[in-house]
């Protein structure tokens, strides 16, 4: 079935996630630092929906927060590494020769590095904050991007439409953005939603490994670090911030998985 | 002014030699031709012949490696890049495949207004009129503006190429297997499409091809290139006539024709053609009847014997007619 | 003389917008043994689909509506699987336009012949072996013990072709299809392949289905002929009928848009206006009737049906009048 990528239900399911966390403040029923120690260690009711932690602070306004918060650094993540990836791959494919060589390699280099460890080093020297933390996993992602990028760039200016275009006069300076951009697009949103996907995860699980944001803010990832060690007896302090992060990665990869079939199909005909 | 016989395009000595890990390949070895005003020029070859070399040369697409370009007048590489792309207003091109040769994510009037943007010809509104008048030219409709090249067939798509082919006025065009990709009926429609936007803009062809049926059709002048040379030049008579080198011989007598008579034998032979021998004088000379049994062949440089005004070949020993 | 290959009322079709639509047509045709017919057409004719029809490779969403394909008397196209799957590849073979893809990249040709000949007898290894290097002989490969040892792309477009031919020819089959297996080969390597399968074919009395779109070579290589347009058979008799006296008004106009150096250059090209229906805008009676010149209100009505007309076969109403005019007119 043909997909419809400004309509379907992975594009849809984005949509809302992103629509509820970053309306928090209004759909919140409590302040997510308010302590209440009344309430402390309630399991799902109809006054905390997903519960209380340990000090009674509504869980599910923590995780709308919290989801605020970890959707705002994977967003601004997966955009530098998309302008940083874009930018790299692009220049690597029409320069081609040395510069080809150098900048791919370097890329090959960084995805040598183990992530979790490049993460530690630059979070232990500029510190975890909603500035570094997108700057830090934007760069972790983009070596992936850049090689994307590159090799469609040197697919497309292969092709005879290029080639009649520098013959119909087009300038150089054009024609990557006005012939080979548009040619590549889908490929380049494939790789937002697989790059979105992997910043939420890794911001998930920096924060999780103490990395990411420091209390009391909180993202999903600290949440669940709060809430894994009471995992036995309070469940719902891990589950649902764990929920949370599953049905978005999901729905990332879901649909940049679903505008690569579509591609594909395209390609190959009967 | 340009009079019926200047040459409004030359190659001169051109060789583009390719440094490969299996070896050096001389795409064009010293090939020498001539594009005349209003005139077709058919380059006929097989496969590794250098004819598309020879095209992309001729465009500027690629730079020889010894050997001179002239397009009218201007030595090509003596220009300087953005020169080279202002001359390029004057020869334009239509390519094989007449899908991959479209952007597919651009509509037809995109796709032909493409040379107007390009040299800043116009407005919004006056290139959208030339547009409607070059898709008539061609054979299309005006429905046809906002259509995306996956939505026309492969003969449409092709008149889409000419039409931007024709959109800056161009003197010479050069058609690199333009009909090879089309079906037989459609082919015949764009040939006849092609001779009449030729006779009715004054426009010189430079037609590639491998079917000789299409080169005699078109072409008031032949070269037959093999293997990077040419190997034999002349008019339709000369070369299907007349042919001396006995590689146009063996090509001619190769094709097969549609007729109810038809021989049954067009080759005798089975076996696989051998390849070329590095450092024969004649690099046909593995494949020749003749040549293979001669000493001159193998190792004395062929000069250029000039038949006629008109008819050249490069041949130690031509073929004898009586 | 017995059918090699009989094909009764083929009807392919597949999803559209619209529903299934026809994309071949009710074809029948026969193919005596030892025979060479030529199938021609223009894109979507149906030449290539009903050559995999043959070979029983349709898959979804082209689905076989109807029809009976007989091989030497069997029917394959209700023939179990299995059972099918022996005689596919022995009794009938089929090769292609590009040998790239139809050999393995990465294994030795020599390879690739031992495993069709072992598939298809009961030789061990070295005897298979030695028929691969006389096979590769037979299809005019030089030095075909060292060449037996070769990767693909150690090799030409013709020679490689031959490679394929070899493995088709493995098993010792009735009927070899070609589909268009000479168009992406140089003429001079065309002549010589076309050659070698006449010579390959009258030694074995196998029949052959040349689907070409190159009318040169379905007169050159073919005894008989079938034009097949927009799915339908239009047109069924020997090559020197049809070329001769070309009946139906496509072939006609096929014929007369052939361009090759023996045509009139002063003239434009005889072609004929406009283009083959899309499978799901076929119209009503005729499929040709909206570009025919010939055309009555009966043929936008009626389909008519592969009938004889004097000589031949073919499918129009008006057969008999315009053999009389073609006739009169040569």
């Amino acid at each position: 079935m043909k997909f419809n990528w400004r309509y379907s239900f992975s594009g849809f399911l984005i949509l809302l996630i992103l629509g509820i966390c970053l309306a928090a403040p209004i759909l919140a029923p409590y302040d997510p630092n308010a302590i209440a120690v009344a309430d402390a260690f309630s399991g799902p009711t109809a006054k905390n929906w997903m519960g209380a932690d340990d000090l009674g602070r509504d869980s599910f306004s923590r995780i709308l927060y919290g989801g605020r918060i970890t959707i705002l650094i994977a967003m601004a993540a997966t955009a530098i590494a998309l302008l940083i990836g874009t930018t790299w791959g692009l220049v690597a494919g029409v320069r081609r020769g040395w510069v080809d060589e150098f900048l791919m390699r370097t890329a090959d280099a960084t995805m040598a590095i183990p992530q979790i460890l490049f993460a530690l080093v630059c979070v232990s020297a500029v510190g975890a904050s909603v500035i570094s933390l997108p700057i830090v996993v934007g760069i972790l992602l983009s070596p992936t991007t850049a090689r994307m990028a590159r090799s469609a760039v040197v697919t497309e200016l292969a092709s005879d439409y290029v080639t009649a275009a520098i013959a119909s006069g087009t300038k150089r300076s054009k024609l990557i953005l006005s012939e080979v951009m548009p040619n590549i697009a889908p490929q380049l949103l494939v790789q937002l939603s697989i790059n979105a996907a992997a910043a939420v995860m890794l911001e998930a699980t920096l924060s999780f490994i103490g990395l990411g944001i420091q209390p009391p803010n909180a993202s999903w990832g600290t949440l669940m670090l709060q809430g894994y060690a009471k995992i036995w007896n309070t469940y719902w302090f891990v589950f649902f911030p764990a929920l949370a992060v599953t049905i978005t990665i999901l729905a990332f990869n879901a649909y940049g998985e679903r505008i690569r079939v579509t591609m594909d199909s395209r390609r190959s005909s009967v | 002014m340009i009079s019926q016989n200047d040459s409004v395009a030359t190659l001169s000595g051109v060789s583009r030699i390719f440094k490969g890990k299996t070896g050096t390949v001389h795409a064009l070895d010293d090939v020498t031709f001539d594009l005349k005003a209003g005139k077709t020029l058919a380059l006929v070859g097989e496969s590794g012949s250098g004819k598309t070399t020879a095209a992309r040369v001729l465009l500027g697409l690629d730079q020889p490696s010894s050997g001179s370009i002239e397009v009218l007048g201007r030595e090509l590489g003596s220009l300087k890049y953005e020169e080279l792309r202002l001359l390029r207003r004057e020869i334009q091109v239509v390519q094989q495949d007449p899908f991959s040769q479209l952007n597919r994510r651009h509509s037809v009037e995109r796709i032909i207004s493409s040379p107007l943007i390009a040299f800043n010809i116009g407005d919004k509104q006056s290139r959208r009129k030339q547009v409607i008048d070059l898709l008539k030219a061609v054979g299309l409709e005006e429905e046809h503006l906002n259509r995306r090249p996956h939505e026309l067939s492969g003969g449409q798509c092709q008149r889409v190429a000419i039409a931007r082919a024709l959109a800056v006025d161009p003197k010479i065009v050069v058609l690199d297997e333009a009909v090879s990709a089309l079906d037989v009926s459609v082919r015949a429609q764009v040939l006849n499409l092609l001779r009449e936007i030729q006779s009715s803009r004054g426009l010189t062809y430079l037609f590639i091809t491998h079917d000789l049926g299409v080169a005699h059709y078109m072409a008031d002048e032949i070269a037959v290139m093999f293997r990077g040379r040419i190997v034999e030049r002349g008019n339709r008579d000369d070369v299907f006539k007349q042919s001396q080198h006995h590689y146009t011989t063996g090509l001619l007598s190769s094709v097969p024709l549609a007729s109810p008579t038809a021989e049954k034998r067009i080759s005798e032979q089975v076996q696989s053609l051998p390849s070329p021998i590095e450092g024969d004088a004649c690099n046909y000379r593995s494949r020749c009847a003749v040549g293979s049994g001669r000493e001159d062949c193998k190792s004395l440089p062929i000069q250029i014997t000039q038949g006629s005004s008109t008819h050249s070949w490069l041949c130690h020993s031509p073929v004898v007619r009586s | 003389m017995t059918n090699a290959l009989v094909v009764k009322g083929l009807s392919l079709s597949v999803p559209s917008a619209s529903g299934r639509v026809t994309v071949i047509d009710d074809l029948s045709f026969d193919i005596p043994a030892g025979r060479r017919v030529g199938l021609v057409g223009e894109s979507g004719s149906g030449k290539s689909l009903t050559a995999y029809s043959l070979m029983r490779l349709i898959k979804e969403p082209v689905r076989i509506e109807k029809g009976e394909i007989f091989l030497e008397g069997q029917e394959i196209l209700g023939m179990d699987m299995k059972k099918f799957r022996h005689l596919r590849g022995n009794d009938i073979s089929m090769i292609y336009q590009d040998p790239m893809s139809a050999l393995n990249p990465i294994m030795r040709i020599g390879a690739q012949i031992i495993e069709s000949i072992q598939l298809h007898s009961d030789l061990n290894r070295s005897q298979a072996r030695k028929a691969a290097i006389e096979l590769l002989a037979s299809v005019g490969i030089p030095e075909p013990d060292r060449r037996i040892d070769s990767y693909p792309f150690e090799m030409s477009g013709g020679m490689l072709q031959r490679v394929v031919i070899a493995i088709a020819l493995s098993g010792q089959p009735k009927v070899l299809i070609a589909d268009e297996a000479t168009t992406a080969l140089d003429v001079t390597t065309q002549a010589r392949v076309l050659t070698l399968i006449d010579n390959l074919a009258a030694e074995r009395g196998l029949s052959v289905l040349l689907i070409t779109h190159d009318l040169g070579v379905a007169a050159q290589f073919s005894d008989e002929l079938m034009v097949m347009y927009a799915g339908k058979l239009v047109e069924h008799g020997s090559v020197s009928q049809i070329f001769s006296n070309p009946v139906h008004p496509y072939t006609k106009a096929l014929l007369n848009s052939h361009c090759d150096y023996t045509i009139d250059v002063n003239e434009p090209i005889n072609s004929i206006a406009g283009q083959p229906p899309r499978p799901d805008n076929r119209p009503t009676g005729c499929v040709f009737s909206p570009r025919c010149p010939h055309v009555q209100p009966k043929c936008r009505e009626t389909v008519p049906q592969l009938e004889i007309a004097q000589d031949r076969l073919t499918a129009c109403f008006r057969a008999e009048e315009l053999f009389e005019l073609g006739r009169l007119n040569r």
